[in-house]
């Protein structure tokens, strides 16, 4: 009796250690964007929690979702990944991630300290998802130099846009308009989608019924400019990737291109043979509208089913995507990346680094008139259905009319099939 | 080693090891497909009802199915050709003692040893709009006056393609047409020459007709090849632009990881090995017997 009693209390004395001792891993899932600061990052997390261990996988930005979809359904370990804000009803329907509220409420708090796009864009069904990775804006991108010396003023619509390209065209440079176009990245949509917003239009209305089909709207009108400016005038060249876009900006044969706004940090770089040349502009069009997104840390279900990797998750979300925004701060002084937390928007640190690409004034105010997307369980599927047949209108290949009825057309399939 | 009366006399159980293999990375996955495409898969949703031929009717009613097949049938038709008669020249060439055939040798099959993928991106880098090597020499030598976006042009696109995909499947081929080659009696070369014969009736009237078998089993195999491509495609172009290099296979890809369709992804792979066969059933059937024939003689 007393051997055993020395034992139990042996074991009670012990407990705490071997709890502590017990190291949990997260499987943590990216896309390859500056792997060394993310796993720098990591290396950061993991000293200032010795318990938790950080591996982190990554895969390529085009192949990103499909390898997703691929992970989550075959159960491949994972509990933390970057995901997409057109990618969470999806991988929210299909019961992949978990809602961070249900497991911890304190996420709550920092809603209020969120850009409104973002905070919806990791919204679902009412429900907080992660927290923001980074959230930028798809802006209008210009060369000021070439403007300036060709005495054309900063375009405010499209009219505008078209009149400053014929003329630069006229004086000598081939393509004003470097084009994103790569019907794989979904970003080809969400850059449409963001000029659309300019004008003052929208590709859905509050039901979700397809507005873009209408030859009066918004949407309809500028993919038509889009399809006029690259085969009836001939103003625009085709980059297949933002980093070929900045290359091809940066050899000043270009003038105006609409990217992610980040890249305008990577154009200005002052390695870059023309740095300092780029600014923004207002998104032309009579709202001056643009797209905003957040991309964000996500928990997944499987994680969420074991409390210890559940809680190791959280710690890892928070200090990623929360706290005193450590993290974000960091990609957006070193990346030009965005930010979610608006607290950053006046830090001082982010203020100097983006003072040197970038005038946050004007950034501001247009994430002021940003909006997120439409973001529905079908919205992934549907876009990229849609993005081909835009590719194909933007080349004249078919009739921006017969591109727009298909995609309503398909829209309104997967609205019935899954908008119940 | 098995005597040929072993062999004779448990023909089952010998053949029983591979049978397996085939059942379970042949059979099984065609069985599972064909069960699959009646039922409605969306990886979004928690059932998976019974639909009968639904998907098929959708895959039918779908123009970028039509687009795709029109793109598949083109492309075979004319990268399985063009590749056995190519590689037919290279494999003579092969055969050719000369100096240096040995490196020659080593660099025509280096293709063989890069996966498709990869092919791809290394032909990107020569298509390339904007930085692409074929338009850097094209501009130096003065025949354009500005680049050309290969990849992004629909019918240049094309022709892109398939200049990749036979790049990548001509080392193959050649080694096949070479060990061919290498079985064609040389007398009848020589009386060819003393009848008076050319190059060009030498090949004509001797070498193809020698190796007819060999080409043929290489057009089969291309035009397979040529059916159910992929990697090419997708490293290159990404099916694009606009679907305009959009193969089936790819197509299946799309439907069943873009789409998260698997029931229409499993139709259209049903439809994909359909096609195959007809096709090479057809082309056995219009070959006369002796062509195959003539080569065992």
């Amino acid at each position: 009796m007393k051997r055993f009693a020395w034992i139990l209390a042996l074991a009670i004395l012990l407990l705490p250690v071997l709890v502590f001792a017990q190291k949990v891993t997260l499987e943590f899932v990216v896309w390859n964007y500056s792997l060394e600061t993310i796993q720098d990052n990591i290396a950061l997390f993991e000293k200032a929690n010795p318990n938790i261990k950080v591996n982190v996988k990554d895969y390529t930005w085009p192949t990103y979702h499909d390898t997703m979809v691929l992970r989550l359904k075959g159960k491949t370990r994972t509990d933390v990944f970057y995901n997409g804000e057109d990618w969470l009803p999806e991988f929210a329907a299909a019961g992949w991630v978990a809602p961070l509220e249900d497991y911890f409420p304190e996420v709550r708090k920092y809603k209020e300290k969120t850009a409104s796009y973002a905070l919806a864009d990791m919204t679902y069904n009412g429900k907080l998802y992660g927290l923001s990775y980074y959230a930028d804006l798809i802006t209008f991108q210009y060369n000021k130099k070439i403007l300036k010396d060709k005495g054309i003023t900063p375009p405010n619509n499209w009219d505008d846009v078209l009149n400053a390209s014929l003329k630069l065209k006229a004086g000598g440079l081939q393509f004003p308009f470097v084009y994103e176009y790569d019907e794989t990245l979904p970003n080809f949509l969400q850059a449409y989608i963001s000029q659309v917003y300019g004008r003052g239009g929208d590709m859905f209305d509050a039901q979700l019924k397809p507005l873009f089909n209408d030859p009066d709207s918004e949407a309809f009108k500028h993919l038509q400019w889009l399809q006029d400016a690259v085969v009836k005038h001939k103003l625009v060249a085709y980059g297949s990737h933002e980093t070929k876009v900045d290359l091809a900006m940066n050899t000043g044969q270009h003038a105006f291109t609409v990217m992610y706004n980040y890249m305008l940090a990577a154009m200005n770089n002052v390695e870059k043979p023309l740095t300092g040349q780029f600014d923004m502009i207002p998104m032309p069009g009579a709202k001056h509208g643009a797209l905003g997104f957040a991309k964000f840390y996500c928990l997944t279900a499987q994680a969420a089913k074991d409390p210890a990797r559940r809680n190791a998750a959280w710690k890892f979300i928070e200090a990623f995507g929360g706290g005193d925004y450590k993290v974000a701060k960091r990609w957006a002084v070193e990346k030009g990346l965005g930010f979610a937390a608006l607290p950053l928007m006046d830090d001082p640190d982010v203020k100097k680094a983006w003072a040197n690409w970038i005038d946050m004034e004007k950034f501001k105010a247009q994430a002021k008139l940003a909006k997120n997307g439409t973001q529905t369980e079908w919205m992934g599927m549907w876009s990229g259905f849609f993005r081909p047949l835009l590719a194909k209108a933007i080349n004249g290949d078919s009739s921006v009319a017969d591109v727009m009825d298909q995609g309503a057309k398909k829209w309104n399939e997967y609205k019935e099939l899954l908008g119940r | 080693m098995p005597s040929k009366l072993e062999l004779s006399r448990y023909p089952l159980q010998w053949l029983f090891p591979v049978l397996i293999l085939v059942v379970v990375f042949t059979v099984y996955p065609f069985a599972y497909a064909i069960y699959n495409s009646f039922f409605q898969i969306l990886l979004v949703l928690p059932t998976k009802p019974f639909i009968g031929f639904k998907n098929y009717a959708n895959v039918v009613a779908s123009p970028y199915f039509w687009e795709s097949l029109g793109n598949t049938l083109t492309f075979a038709a004319i990268t399985a050709p063009v590749t056995v008669l190519i590689s037919l020249g290279v494999a003579r060439l092969l055969l050719t003692r000369f100096v240096g055939r040995g490196v020659v040798r080593a660099l025509v099959l280096l293709p063989w040893a890069i996966p498709g993928s990869v092919a791809g991106i290394l032909w990107l880098w020569i298509f390339h709009g904007q930085f692409g090597v074929l338009n850097a020499l094209l501009y130096k030598l003065g025949i354009i006056g500005s680049y050309i976006q290969f990849t992004k042009d629909p019918r240049l696109a094309k022709v892109c393609v398939m200049i990749a995909h036979v790049w990548t499947q001509i080392p193959f081929t050649s080694v096949l047409l070479m060990a061919a080659l290498t079985t064609v009696n040389k007398e009848l070369y020589e009386a060819a020459e003393v009848d008076g014969a050319g190059v060009f009736r030498r090949l004509l009237s001797v070498t193809i007709p020698s190796v007819a078998g060999m080409m043929i089993i290489s057009l089969i195999y291309e035009l397979i090849i040529g059916i159910t491509a992929y990697d090419v495609v997708y490293s290159l172009t990404g099916g694009g632009p606009g679907g305009a290099t959009t193969l089936l296979s790819y197509y299946i890809w799309k439907e069943s990881f873009t789409q998260l369709n698997f029931g229409t992804g499993s139709a259209l792979g049903v439809l994909v090995a359909l096609l195959t066969l007809v096709l090479i059933t057809t082309i056995l059937k219009v070959i006369p017997n002796q062509v195959m024939v003539r080569e065992g003689e």
